[in-house]
């Protein structure tokens, strides 16, 4: 339908107008890293929706031909830049695998990984539950769930270094072993984490403006969930039950005991609330996993992959080469290509990678869980409000930075 | 005794790792195993030396035989099964690694050969084990002055005798010997010697490790962030193929690149060390008596003069250190635009040869000059005689000529500042061998590529396309757009030329990117 044709309006309009275009975005508030929406409407309701993407390309895939194996992480953090742990590890089992070693990661190692990971994924649902909150005017839940993210950040700054961009996973273990107390650290923090989503839960779940924003709106079917790819949240709101950790179980998931939530309608607040369940399923992950840490290694002990000791590399001639060799020419990936997925925050994260011996990728392909994820909004937006692009857009949680790439 | 002649050897059918391969007789077994890809890790042999046995890296084992053979040391042998792969084998190279090891030095963040090293490539693909060893190290001189180009450091040598055979085969003149035994054994010259053969800077290139390095590119540059570029010496009329490595805009290391068929595995010092030319006082900016000008005026004023002369007094001197397309540009000039008859070839005159590498003709390119010109070309006697006795009334110089004085006109393509660019009328900066996409011709006729290693200093172009802006400032309808143009064009010209080939296009590469050629 054309603008201005207003003879062809639908009859149910009691007050014809014409179409008028509208653009969200890319610089607006509630387009969470920097996305546009060009839309039709027709008063307050959308006709058409195209959700224009790419306001973030960073090259991720071609500055990864261009890098060491082990140079890629930093820019793995920049993907889904709130839950870099969950990237960090997703790679890292990508060339893990096709180096042949990803049977030889040390069992600490994996826990860590486990630990880490699950803890982006909480800070990741926190991110999204409280930006989505604030932009629906619940500003107070905002902070106290930024709050409960803070504490986490905090402490995986204290185990890496930096708050956001972690870089800690390597290909074979991980950087470093863990702080003395961190695990004392983490049980009072997640303690702390539980009493704040708890009042965010009561000021939100049976809240009845907050409930009129997303019960109903922005469904998705299950059909339709297949169909488009999506994963995570936003596929099990629509009642499939597709979680990496449990179908195809990596690291040390298999040995844990959790829950995957679903949803029944796959509407908006089906998606806030598998996302509150699956904040109290990692929390459930991380405890068992604080109670079954192994002792051991962090890292694997083959010279060709991962860093000597810097004791060893100053005072050994061996270790010396090996850490010039792994640092100038990177590590050797014999040539071959894999596709590896984990459970991202947002659902299916996989890399593609292609190696030609040399030390450096072919090729490094992501498939963001968010690419998906973001595509179905075309389909779902047309016929709601246009306030009601907010918390459908917010509960889909596009990342930018890893759905652009 | 015709009976008597014997039958064309027959192939030899040996096993290599379980496959059965065909080789000819006289191969040795390490030969052999390269020739069908199964990897064997070496350091004292050497393509172009003789085969000491002496790092025993290389040892494979032979079906047969109880202990581990050196395979650069064993020629194949019918029926003979070779194993390069197997545990015993495996344990064995990481052995011989781990004595290697043993008193090399923790030098690797400062040693030049760092990136390039043969010792670091193969510890870590066939070693990669931590250190054993918690005594203390074999300490030898760090600092030992050789010679003229050379500095040895006797901690880093592993005593494969390399550098020993490049001297006593390649420079036949035996400068380096080993002295005493075991741990204390060095690398060193007899009393009072030094390293000062004409050849000695190939112990560099082909020494494994850091013990030999060159005081020239000691320290400058780290070795894999050069960019290489294949090109030709231009120091004489031998042409031996070489690699411009260059970083930073300079260029920072010439080095041999192989060619069986002109200069094997090598080159010379002096050879090395023309690249400092390149970067010498470059002339960069075109000039009117003296002052700088826009390259258009320069040109329009160059052309003025030149058509101002009667073309019988007009002399155009040609130089044999300039490419074979700048050489047909300006040949085409001087008959199409000019009209002269009387063009000179000067250059770089005559100088010390031997029967290994170095021609007496220190001009890169006088071959190609001869063949194109025919043999109409006249010499630099010629010029001056001509001067002395006032034939010549105008000048247009490409490159520069020594020992003459100028008092007339003068157009002149210069690359360096100099007595004959200061004396022009209008002088234009060209580019230099390793600025410019070319070819030489060297003294065995063959055609050899320069690749473009750097952009042209200042202002400079390559001459092929000052003679082109001549060229069309005269008159000329001339339509060069690149060097290959020129070439093709003077393939189909020059009859002796007619079976050169222009090659492919080459990018430099960064040696990192080569994947540590150790």
């Amino acid at each position: 339908m054309g603008f201005g044709d207003a003879a062809n309006l639908p009859e149910d309009d009691e007050l014809p107008s014409e179409n008028m275009p509208l653009n969200m975005g890319p610089s607006h508030p509630a387009m969470h890293g920097t996305v546009r929406m060009v839309m039709e409407v027709q008063g307050e309701k959308i006709r058409t929706v195209d959700v224009q993407i790419g306001y973030l390309h960073r090259c991720f895939e071609k500055e990864a031909e261009n890098a060491t194996w082990t140079q890629i992480f930093p820019y793995t953090d920049r993907l889904n830049y709130v839950s870099p742990m969950l990237n960090n590890v997703g790679y890292a089992l990508a060339v893990e695998k096709l180096l042949g070693i990803d049977t030889k990661i040390p069992e600490r190692a994996q826990f860590i990984r486990v630990i880490v990971g699950e803890i982006s994924r909480i800070t990741d649902h926190l991110t999204c539950l409280a930006a989505s909150a604030m932009e629906l005017a619940a500003f107070t839940v905002f902070f106290y769930l930024m709050k409960a993210r803070e504490w986490l950040w905090e402490l995986l700054e204290e185990l890496s270094g930096a708050r956001l961009t972690h870089s800690y996973v390597r290909i074979g273990g991980v950087v470093a072993d863990l702080t003395d107390d961190f695990c004392p650290k983490l049980r009072d923090v997640l303690r702390r984490c539980r009493a704040s989503i708890a009042d965010a839960d009561k000021m939100l779940t049976s809240n009845r403006i907050f409930r009129d924003r997303m019960d109903g709106i922005g469904i998705i079917t299950r059909d339709d969930a297949i169909g488009w790819g999506l994963t995570g949240p936003v596929g099990r709101s629509t009642g499939l039950a597709y979680d990496v950790r449990k179908d195809h179980p990596y690291l040390v998931y298999d040995r844990f005991d959790f829950d995957v939530p679903v949803g029944s309608k796959g509407d908006n607040f089906d998606r806030y609330a598998v996302r509150l369940e699956e904040i109290k399923q990692s929390m459930r992950i991380l405890e068992q996993a604080m109670d079954r840490l192994p002792r051991g290694p962090v890292l694997i002990d083959d010279a060709r992959v991962a860093l000597p000791p810097k004791r060893e590399v100053y005072n050994t001639i061996e270790s010396m080469i090996a850490h010039f060799k792994l640092i100038m020419d990177g590590i050797v990936v014999p040539p071959g290509e894999i596709y590896s997925f984990t459970e991202g925050g947002n659902g299916e994260l996989g890399f593609y990678i292609v190696s030609d011996g040399s030390g450096r990728p072919y090729k490094c392909r992501v498939r963001p869980p968010c690419f998906a994820n973001t595509a179905v909004l075309n389909k779902i937006l047309p016929g709601l409000f246009i306030a009601d692009v907010v918390p459908t857009f917010g509960m889909i949680n596009m990342i930018g930075g890893e759905c652009d790439r | 005794m015709a009976g008597a002649n014997p039958a064309p050897p027959a192939k030899l059918k040996v096993v290599i790792d379980g496959q059965v391969h065909e080789f000819s007789p006289g191969l040795t077994v390490l030969e052999a195993c390269q020739q069908v890809g199964a990897k064997v890790p070496f350091f004292c042999w050497h393509p172009g030396l003789s085969a000491p046995a002496v790092c025993r890296q290389c040892l494979v084992e032979i079906k047969g035989i109880s202990k581990p053979i050196p395979s650069c040391y064993t020629p194949v042998a019918d029926k003979m099964e070779v194993i390069t792969n197997s545990p015993k084998v495996l344990d064995v190279r990481r052995q011989m690694l781990e004595f290697t090891l043993l008193n090399h030095p923790i030098d690797c963040p400062i040693c030049d050969k760092a990136g390039e090293c043969m010792l670091q490539k193969h510890y870590f693909d066939w070693d990669a084990r931590v250190a054993r060893n918690d005594g203390g190290k074999v300490h030898k001189a760090k600092v030992v002055d050789l010679g003229r180009h050379i500095v040895l450091d006797q901690e880093r040598c592993i005593l494969c005798s390399r550098c020993i055979r490049v001297c006593n085969e390649v420079a036949r003149q035996p400068d380096l010997v080993m002295a005493f035994r075991g741990d204390h054994q060095l690398l060193t010259t007899a009393p009072g010697q030094r390293l000062d053969n004409p050849y000695s800077l190939n112990t560099v290139d082909v020494c494994p490790v850091g013990a030999l390095t060159a005081k020239d590119f000691r320290f400058s540059m780290r070795a894999w962030e050069l960019l290489a570029s294949p090109s030709v010496c231009p120091g004489c009329a031998t042409g031996c193929n070489i690699e411009i490595h260059a970083a930073c805009g300079a260029i920072r290391r010439l080095v041999p690149r192989p060619n069986p068929a002109v200069n094997k595995y090598w080159m010379c010092d002096d050879g090395r060390m023309t690249y400092k030319r390149v970067h010498e006082a470059r002339f960069v900016a075109p000039t009117i008596a003296g002052a700088t000008s826009s390259w258009d005026a320069a040109v329009a004023e160059a052309a003025r003069l030149l058509a101002a002369v009667p073309p019988s007094t007009l002399g155009v001197v040609l130089s044999a250190q300039m490419t074979n397309e700048t050489l047909f540009a300006f040949s085409r000039l001087a008959a199409e635009q000019l009209h002269t008859e009387r063009v000179y070839l000067a250059g770089a005159g005559e100088g010390w040869a031997d029967d290994i590498l170095v021609s007496a003709d220190k001009n890169p390119n006088t071959t190609g000059a001869k063949l194109i010109s025919g043999l109409s070309l006249r010499t630099a006697t010629d010029l001056k005689q001509d001067l002395e006795n006032g034939a010549l009334t105008a000048l247009l110089i490409v490159g520069e000529v020594d020992g003459v004085s100028f008092d007339l006109p003068l157009v002149v393509l210069a690359s360096h500042q100099g007595p004959t660019a200061s004396a022009a009328k209008v002088a234009l900066p060209f580019a230099m061998w390793a600025e410019v996409d070319g070819s030489f011709t060297n003294r065995q006729g063959k055609v050899q590529r320069l690749h473009a290693a750097l952009a042209p200093a200042g202002q400079s172009r390559p001459g092929w396309e000052i003679a082109s802006r001549l060229a069309r400032a005269l008159g000329g309808v001339w339509a060069y757009e690149n060097a290959k143009q020129v070439f093709s064009e003077m393939r189909d010209k020059v009859t002796l030329m007619s079976g050169a080939d222009w090659g492919k296009p080459e990018m430099p590469v960064q040696l990192r990117f080569a994947n540590s050629r150790g």
